[in-house]
């Protein structure tokens, strides 16, 4: 009936509503090796493809077929072990068709793995290559340089591969979130077992001579400690290692690196307008002429704060109170900005002009200061046009709902503490949401590279892997999520707890609920969000977990156990700390 | 249980003309009355059955509004598919929520509550099954997969479960509160007689019962004091919600429990900051002479909501001796495991650990102690737990309070305490039921009686509410980092973690509570009640 299923275990439905076994899923502790000391990086990617109207019933039928039968003509492979075994670099992957609604409908294949792309598509090839070409035959011919690679992928009786096609059209995301950074799938299995093996260690191990635990009494943390790992070294080698660094410092470094980089260019964009203008005017008339042009957009903006009546919702993010609260690395930044950007604009007019360096850094630094004092004026000149635009958005109070489709999607919920939802949404048309967008996913995406380190979304930690990715020249935006929980407490997750950044990376969508300055309101508006999102779902038809009894933040916790216990020791305080963990 | 303690404990009531529209049961559990009754009514008749009987109840039980205290008191709701059976225009009955009009018997919802999967009713559920629910219209296949050969043949997703009819078929609830037994007994013979002639049976019956100890607490049968926890709602865009000292709450007021009035009733500010939406009728001659307003957002229209609220019941029959034996043996297990450190282990030490408060309701907290009462002698309300007990060593993090409303306790760090216990309050019910059934004589020996807590709610947005706390936070096997258990007292056989140092305990839990049969009502305004006498 669904597509979930635990690894390994017989019973597709384990984990939902009845108690499990223990030790449902995952196999011998010794079959999942942790890599120790390789870094390996986790891939988030989707392939969108145009389906033939006509040819809409069969792919979906091919889906739901291989999700029910596996691959291959009949046999009943509803446990998964096949593409457990078939493609042990995936987390997670979907198969799923939005029906055409505003364009023919679309076939997408989201994947989260382990390692580089090419491994992935040839383990997907080796286990499911033939329905993957029955599915190809479903979609359109695409129109550019892909054409012929979908002929030969298609034609009659075809062995060529169907990797380099999928490669060929696979989107990379526009922003995404792992839940649990730089955990291999083998890791996170490999300490789950570590989790049981201790659970069953403490329930059942006897002292010498008594029906006792050995690790109660008069012992402390960390003799507990020292107990537990005597005990599971035998079994679980791999404590001996070194515990491999989930993100290493090149990648911290460059990811911060990569903000730091956007931030400037957005700054060194926004003083445009005054980098054109200062050399060319007097520095008093300059900042007379910003000061006019300030005001002449901060006034209307003033007037046109307010939400319209209905819309608005108390208590919330703000921008004007963000900058306050931050005002002080605001101006930090200013100043490394000013001090970065004037080096190469003193080499850039040294060259220009023929100036010595001393008269060059004078004029490069007049300019580079005259063009931040121009900041004002940009940023309150853009949020005024997006300000009257959104005044004049329409929203989608009752957006139509197929109440079929919201069955045979609810039907497939909420059979493990995990769920799966696709979106595909419309993007407002016009030059100020198609930069907003864009420069707004950038962001969104490096921010949070270099915050969401440790499974937390905000205060929310219930998302594996979600990413955001544009489809047809940046006209439709799809998402895709695989969470923790129900979909109606996801969505309350986004509502009570990450509503500005949600409004941020979807109120670019048509009908999203209205917004204020990018953030506020937008998501807070929580029923008619919720409407909104659930109209731009389709079933997940095809769905995979790979460990399909945990949480992001059980998976955090049994890291949080196995780097503890690969440490030959624990000082008393550390071990009070560690065990609140067991 | 608030009018029932000592001294003048503080309450809240709706102001006129907020609290003659609606019924009594919303701003007070009647502890005044400890007895009462639980008629489950079906209209055994043709339809429409009309809205006459509503006429013969009216003179003998009329529907208590909330203006302050009777000498009994009645409230009374209906299933979705009672109100089809009474005659409600097609119109009106599309316009209420899907799980209101699907009702709690559907496949989807039953596998998210914890009562059936697969096909099988689970353990928490009585064996063979419920015997009673309003037997709710099935949704029957889906239309879109019928013309399409290939997805006909696909098992995936296509075939809906027909859930078995319950035996007995419900169709309104009507609660008597009376102030003792004897009265109670005749006047629900007297409101039998009455809906007789009308085809309206009572094809089920509970009574319903306080009965306070010696110092005014009521507990349920497991013997803990029950419904401390309650919301306080605030109404900030008419002030309809009064405090007894006289001051009008806003959302500042309570930060603990506070919660906009539209949580609990339709047509006021919800916690998404709307009028939480309730369901229409269409404007007519019988709408505007029962007093229904005109719907803000619906020309045309009436508004059948407002006043009123979605209630949840569900019976829940409870095995005292199961459970009092069950904590027995784990205390056992425990001092057999541990015999040096457990001398404080005992089966009430763990059966308040299950609960989360001691028996007569005081919070459990770290180092042994427990949350003093408050001026009012009252077990306290307004506490958090991120600060004073993060790791759950005096009230364990799956506690069946904790579960209940985990306040702040799911926040990760200190800053974020605010934020989490305003997103908890966003899913709060406010609580009406009774236990019925004798009190057992002995805790540990099973006497074979049928006792148990019909569980009554009051929320606005099922889903987000009742459904929520019932699969995200009582049923969630991962609740608070928690894995592979549920609320120990609700829940399934299974386990439940006590925090403790240097090491947490695990006790093996039984299946203590059974539902018997549920249902989602609507619980109409006296306007809406007015509008229903007159189909």
């Amino acid at each position: 009936m669904t597509q979930h299923t635990s690894p390994g275990s017989s019973c597709p439905h384990a984990g939902a509503g009845s108690r499990p076994a223990a030790a449902a899923g995952g196999g011998s502790p010794s079959k999942f090796s942790t890599a120790g000391g390789k870094h390996v990086r986790q891939t988030t990617l989707s392939v969108a493809l145009e389906v033939k109207p006509a040819s809409h019933d069969q792919l979906t039928h091919l889906i739901d077929r291989l999700h029910d039968n596996g691959p291959g003509a009949g046999g009943s492979k509803r446990d998964f072990g096949w593409f457990m075994q078939g493609v042990p670099s995936v987390h997670f992957l979907s198969m799923l068709v939005f029906p055409g609604e505003d364009y023919d409908p679309l076939f997408v294949l989201e994947a989260n793995f382990d390692g580089p792309s090419g491994v992935f598509w040839g383990q997907l090839e080796a286990v499911m290559g033939e329905e993957l070409r029955a599915m190809l035959r479903c979609c359109k011919r695409p129109l550019d340089e892909d054409g012929p690679l979908y002929d030969a992928v298609t034609a009659d009786c075809s062995r060529a591969t169907v990797a380099p096609y999928m490669e060929a059209r696979a989107h990379r995301p526009s922003v995404f979130h792992h839940g649990n950074r730089g955990m291999t799938r083998d890791r996170i299995l490999a300490e789950r077992e570590i989790f049981l093996g201790i659970r069953k260690e403490l329930a059942t191990a006897c002292a010498p001579g008594s029906g006792g635990s050995p690790y109660r009494g008069s012992v402390t943390p960390a003799q507990i400690h020292h107990g537990l790992r005597h005990a599971l070294l035998p079994t679980f080698p791999w404590l001996a290692e070194e515990a491999p660094v989930r993100i290493p410092w090149p990648d911290r470094l460059m990811d911060i690196l990569r903000l730091v980089l956007f931030v400037f260019a957005i700054v060194l964009a926004l003083s445009l307008p005054g980098l054109a203008l200062a050399p060319v005017m007097p520095t008093d008339r300059y900042l007379i002429l910003m000061a006019v042009a300030l005001v002449s957009v901060a006034v209307p903006l003033y007037r046109m704060r307010e939400a319209l009546p209905g819309t608005a919702i108390v208590g919330q993010t703000n921008l004007f109170h963000l900058l306050l609260k931050n005002v002080v690395p605001v101006v930090v930044f200013l100043v490394i900005y000013f001090a970065v950007v004037s080096l190469p604009a003193t080499l850039l007019t040294s060259v220009l002009t023929g100036k010595p360096m001393l008269a060059s850094w004078s004029h490069a630094a007049r300019t580079v200061l005259l063009g931040m004092a121009c900041l004002p004026f940009s940023i309150i000149g853009i949020l005024t046009w997006l300000r009257w635009k959104e005044r004049r958005d329409a929203s989608q109070d009752a957006p139509p709902v197929d109440e079929e489709m919201i069955r045979q999607m609810v039907q497939r919920e909420d059979w493990i503490p995990q769920n799966h939802m696709g979106s595909v949404v419309l993007i407002k048309p016009g030059v100020l949401r198609t930069v907003i967008i864009r420069a707004g996913h950038l962001g969104l995406g490096l921010f949070l590279r270099v915050t969401a380190t440790d499974g937390y979304l905000g205060s929310m930690r219930t998302v594996h892997f979600a990413h955001w990715a544009f489809a047809n020249n940046h006209g439709r935006l799809m998402f895709f999520s695989n969470f923790d929980q129900s979909w109606e407490s996801y969505l309350d997750d986004f509502i009570e707890k990450a509503a500005a950044g949600l409004t941020l990376a979807w109120g670019c969508g048509v009908g999203f609920p209205a917004t204020r300055f990018l953030i506020q309101d937008g998501a807070r508006h929580g029923r008619k969000f919720k409407a909104w999102a659930r109209h731009s779902r389709t079933v997940s038809r095809f769905w995979y977990s790979a460990y399909s009894d945990l949480t992001v933040d059980q998976i955090e916790r049994n890291n949080r156990i196995a780097n503890g216990l690969r440490k030959s020791s624990l000082g008393e305080k550390e071990a009070a700390e560690w065990i609140h963990d067991l | 249980m608030k009018e029932q303690t000592p001294g003048k404990a503080p309450s809240w009531h709706l102001k006129s003309p907020h609290d003659s529209r609606t019924q009594g049961l919303v701003v007070s559990g009647f502890s005044s009355l400890p007895t009462g009754r639980a008629l489950f009514l079906e209209f055994v008749g043709r339809e429409p059955a009309g809205g006459a009987w509503l006429e013969a109840l009216d003179a003998i039980a009329p529907v208590t509004d909330a203006d302050g205290r009777d000498e009994r008191a009645t409230s009374l709701a209906f299933a979705y598919a009672g109100l089809e059976k009474m005659g409600l225009p097609k119109s009106a009955l599309e316009s209420f929520d899907a799980p209101f009009r699907e009702g709690m018997f559907q496949e989807d919802r039953l596998r998210r509550l914890g009562d059936r999967v697969q096909g099988e009713w689970l353990k928490t559920v009585i064996e063979g099954g419920p015997t009673w629910s309003a037997n709710t219209r099935q949704r029957g296949p889906l239309k879109s997969v019928e013309g399409s050969e290939g997805l006909k043949n696909t098992s995936t997703g296509h075939e809906e479960e027909q859930i078995p009819s319950t035996p007995v078929t419900v169709h309104a609830l009507l609660l008597l509160y009376d102030k003792d037994d004897p009265s109670a007994d005749a006047w629900a013979q007297q409101v039998k007689d009455a809906l007789q002639p009308h085809d309206v049976k009572v094809v089920h019956e509970l009574p319903l019962d306080l009965r306070f100890d010696s110092n005014g607490t009521a507990r349920e049968h497991f013997g803990f004091a029950d419904g401390i926890s309650q919301p306080v709602p605030y109404d900030e865009d008419e002030g309809a919600v009064v405090l007894s000292n006289g001051m009008t709450p806003d959302s500042a007021t309570d930060q603990w429990n506070g919660v906009p009035l539209g949580e609990i009733l339709f047509g006021y500010t919800n916690g998404h900051m709307e009028e939480a939406p309730g369901p229409v009728v269409p404007d007519s001659e019988q709408a505007i002479a029962a007093g229904l307003l005109p719907h803000r957002l619906a020309e045309g229209f009436r508004d059948f909501g407002r006043y009123g609220s979605y209630l949840v019941a569900r019976e829940l029959r409870q095995d005292v001796a199961s459970f009092w034996k069950s904590m027995e043996e784990n205390a056992s297990h425990i001092r057999e495991r541990d015999p040096r450190n457990s001398a404080h282990v005992t089966a009430a030490w763990l059966a308040e650990r299950v609960v989360g408060r001691d028996t007569d309701g005081h919070l459990l907290c770290p180092f042994g102690k427990k949350l003093p009462p408050d001026a009012f002698n009252r077990p306290r309300n307004d506490f958090g737990f991120f600060e004073t007990d993060p790791h759950g060593k005096g009230c364990p993090l799956g506690s069946h309070v904790r579960r209940g409303n985990p306040r702040d306790a799911l926040s990760p760090t200190a800053a974020e305490t605010k934020d989490l216990l305003a997103a908890a309050n966003n899913h709060r019910i406010l609580r009406r039921g009774r236990k019925f059934g004798p009190t057992s004589a002995d805790p540990c020996t099973p006497d074979g009686e049928n006792r148990g807590l019909l569980f009554i709610c009051l929320n606005t947005d099922i889903a987000r509410q009742f459904e929520f706390i019932q699969q995200t936070w009582m049923l969630n096997p991962n609740f608070a980092t928690l894995y592979d258990e549920t609320d120990p007292l609700l829940g399934p056989e299974g386990r439940m973690t006590i925090p403790e140092d240097p090491l947490r305990r695990i006790v093996d839990v039984k299946t203590f509570v059974q539902m018997a049969g549920g249902e989602y009502f609507f619980l109409p305004g006296i306007p809406a009640l007015r509008y229903l006498r007159s189909l």
